[in-house]
């Protein structure tokens, strides 16, 4: 390629790149800028000031609703992967009557929309009486079928000798899955790992439906009461409260891109 | 001292039969080959004695203990698998002790057994090493390592080198031959490659469809075949078969087309209406050039005419044409025939093998 026309494609790419990342940064820097400044499209505030936040902390529980998205998050993250893979395991390795009929029944759960369970489901925590409850964020997300197969998927292709071996020696089927198998789909962990807890973290609608105590609230539905019921009162407020919520998913992420890219690379290569 | 014992066990999954009626005893420190092409069953059976899969029906013994519903650990067996079966996520030192410390054996003696094993193997520089960073030689080793520090009753071993290159194979061989000589360890090691078989095993079981063919020492099974199907998978190259009958007339003769050859002797160990299948191996065939040797009884003659002549350095293969039957000879001769000369060539009468309709070796009254 020519000099100039490399030139003309990375300015090109450096636009796309720019239109991408200009919101969230306007977005960053906008939570930084005294009342006033917050309507302009300039990117690095003239006076930086930590106003915004304070206000935000200080007129919702903003701190509790953290600690609340922190603990259901990582909760159903772990037990999606925990019970997840055992689950996997099961489906992949071992031979049980019913096997087939496992593995049909969890596709039939892709199947059918959120939504359709939505109400069912509503019904079922207000007859446990689970409204207001810790237990109506986080039960009915302990398990996911997404995950499971995802898991089986990749379980599938670790050799049968591994699994021989690992018995020979001495293991259970719980220590081959957690010490032979973990080590090995660390990158399919690590994907379901980001998906489950970025879905648990920015679910807003099932929250909002079983949950109107606010030191139950999660982060983003806190934040959604607080910015639509007009609490926040400015612009700067309600993105102060939109960075609280984005940051934990960006450190996460930060942390196990290097995983996101393998598996979604090895998708394409894995035959 | 441990032995294994085999009585009457049966393989079955589903409908089909893998391993049928199986009777055997290998006796304490013996290195007992299984071999056969695939579906023979051989690998079903050792992954019976490892626990690794279900008898349907029989027993298993080590020494006087059934061990036929026993869990793969309490068996007190190791073995070594076709892929190494590694843990890639350890080093060469974890993927050794693993084991041991699994067994809650003392940390000094996991270590001791370790660095036997090392040393005994020639890994001591590669401890600390994951199996990506080895050559498929170097893994084969750890994965001996790692069925040694165990210290177990029985070694199995399951086709250890097939994915190994030619040149690689032939050295493993011999150290997995003098490693157990020195171990003494009763071991039972499955391939399906003859050669493996015939430098490795004090005795060997040829196999086919589930069932024994013939269980003896490599010499015996390359000198007295029981049946065809042993005839033509012991020995390299192939033995040549060839179709025809027993004519009785002038003495006891091979006849088919093409070709007659006198056996010797007067007894006729088929009907002369009987179809018989003559075997002859090809480095028993030797080549007559010019004027015929002095002893001309000690083997008939036959003609044919030269198709290719394979060179391969000390023998040579020289294929030729005797009537519609296609023979080999492995030759040592310094001179070979060309293509598409007539040969003549003698066929020692008493290394000639007889075959019934049924394949099985019929009794030689010579």
């Amino acid at each position: 390629m020519k000099r100039g026309a490399r030139w003309a494609l990375y300015a090109l790419l450096a636009l796309a790149a720019l239109t991408f990342i200009y919101p969230f940064l306007w977005m960053a820097a906008s939570t930084f800028k005294p009342a006033g400044d917050v309507g302009t499209l300039a990117l690095i505030p003239t006076d930086v000031t930590l106003d915004n936040y304070r206000t935000m902390w200080s007129r919702a529980p903003f701190g509790r609703a953290l600690l609340n998205s922190v603990l259901v998050a990582t909760t159903i993250t772990a037990s999606v992967l925990v019970f997840g893979s055992i689950t996997a395991y099961a489906m992949a390795r071992l031979t049980f009557p019913g096997r087939r009929a496992l593995n049909l029944a969890t596709m039939a759960v892709l199947l059918v929309p959120g939504q359709l369970t939505l109400i069912p489901l509503y019904t079922l925590i207000v007859q446990l009486g689970w409204i207001d409850s810790y237990a109506a964020l986080i039960v009915p997300y302990l398990f996911n079928a997404t995950a499971i197969l995802m898991l089986r998927q990749f379980f599938l292709q670790i050799p049968q000798s591994l699994i021989d071996s690992a018995r020979m020696d001495g293991m259970s089927e719980l220590r081959i899955l957690f010490t032979i198998f973990w080590p090995l789909a660390r990158p399919a962990l690590a994907i379901v790992a980001i998906f489950t807890f970025m879905g648990s973290w920015n679910e807003v609608l099932w929250p909002l439906l079983v949950v109107r105590d606010q030191q139950i609230m999660t982060l983003p539905q806190l934040l959604t009461v607080f910015a639509l019921g007009g609490g926040a009162g400015t612009l700067g407020v309600s993105l102060a409260a939109a960075m609280v919520l984005v940051v934990p998913v960006v450190v996460a992420y930060m942390f196990l891109q290097r995983y996101f890219i393998e598996s979604m690379a090895g998708a394409g290569v894995k035959g | 001292m441990p032995s294994v014992t085999f009585d009457h066990v049966r393989k079955q999954f589903g409908d089909v039969t893998i391993v049928e009626d199986f009777n055997l005893h290998v006796p304490d420190g013996e290195l007992l080959v299984l071999v056969g092409g695939s579906g023979s069953g051989k690998s079903t059976l050792l992954r019976m004695v490892a626990g690794l899969d279900a008898v349907s029906s029989g027993t298993i013994r080590i020494d006087d203990r059934d061990i036929t519903h026993l869990a793969p650990r309490d068996r007190d067996v190791a073995m070594v698998f076709q892929d190494y079966a590694l843990y890639p996520h350890l080093t060469v030192r974890e993927n050794l002790s693993l084991g041991l410390t699994l067994r809650k054996v003392p940390k000094p003696e996991i270590a001791r057994r370790v660095s036997w094993a090392g040393g005994m193997l020639g890994l001591d520089a590669l401890l600390d090493r994951k199996p990506k960073q080895l050559s498929g030689g170097q893994r084969q080793r750890v994965a001996m390592g790692r069925a040694m520090v165990r210290e177990p009753l029985v070694f199995l071993f399951d086709e250890p080198l097939s994915n190994l290159d030619a040149g690689l194979r032939a050295q493993m061989r011999i150290e997995i031959g003098g490693l157990q000589r020195r171990l003494s360890t009763t071991t039972i090691y499955v391939t399906h490659d003859q050669v493996e078989a015939m430098t490795l095993g004090d005795r060997i079981v040829v196999l086919a469809n589930g069932q024994i063919q013939q269980v003896g020492r490599p010499i015996e099974l390359y000198r007295s075949p029981i049946n065809r199907f042993v005839a033509g998978f012991i020995g390299t190259p192939p033995m040549n078969f060839i179709e025809g009958r027993l004519d009785g007339d002038a003495g006891v003769a091979f006849v088919a087309d093409g070709v007659r050859l006198a056996l010797g002797g007067d007894r006729m160990p088929a009907s002369s209406s009987a179809p018989v299948t003559l075997g002859i191996r090809p480095e028993d065939i030797v080549l007559v050039s010019g004027a015929l040797g002095a002893d001309e009884s000690a083997g008939a003659r036959l003609t044919g005419k030269v198709v290719l002549v394979e060179r391969l350095g000390g023998t040579s293969h020289v294929h030729f044409d005797v009537g519609s039957h296609r023979l080999m000879a492995a030759v040592s001769h310094e001179t070979l025939p060309a293509v598409d000369v007539m040969i003549e060539v003698s066929v020692p009468s008493a290394r000639v093998h007889l075959f019934g309709a049924d394949g099985i070796a019929l009794a030689r009254g010579v």
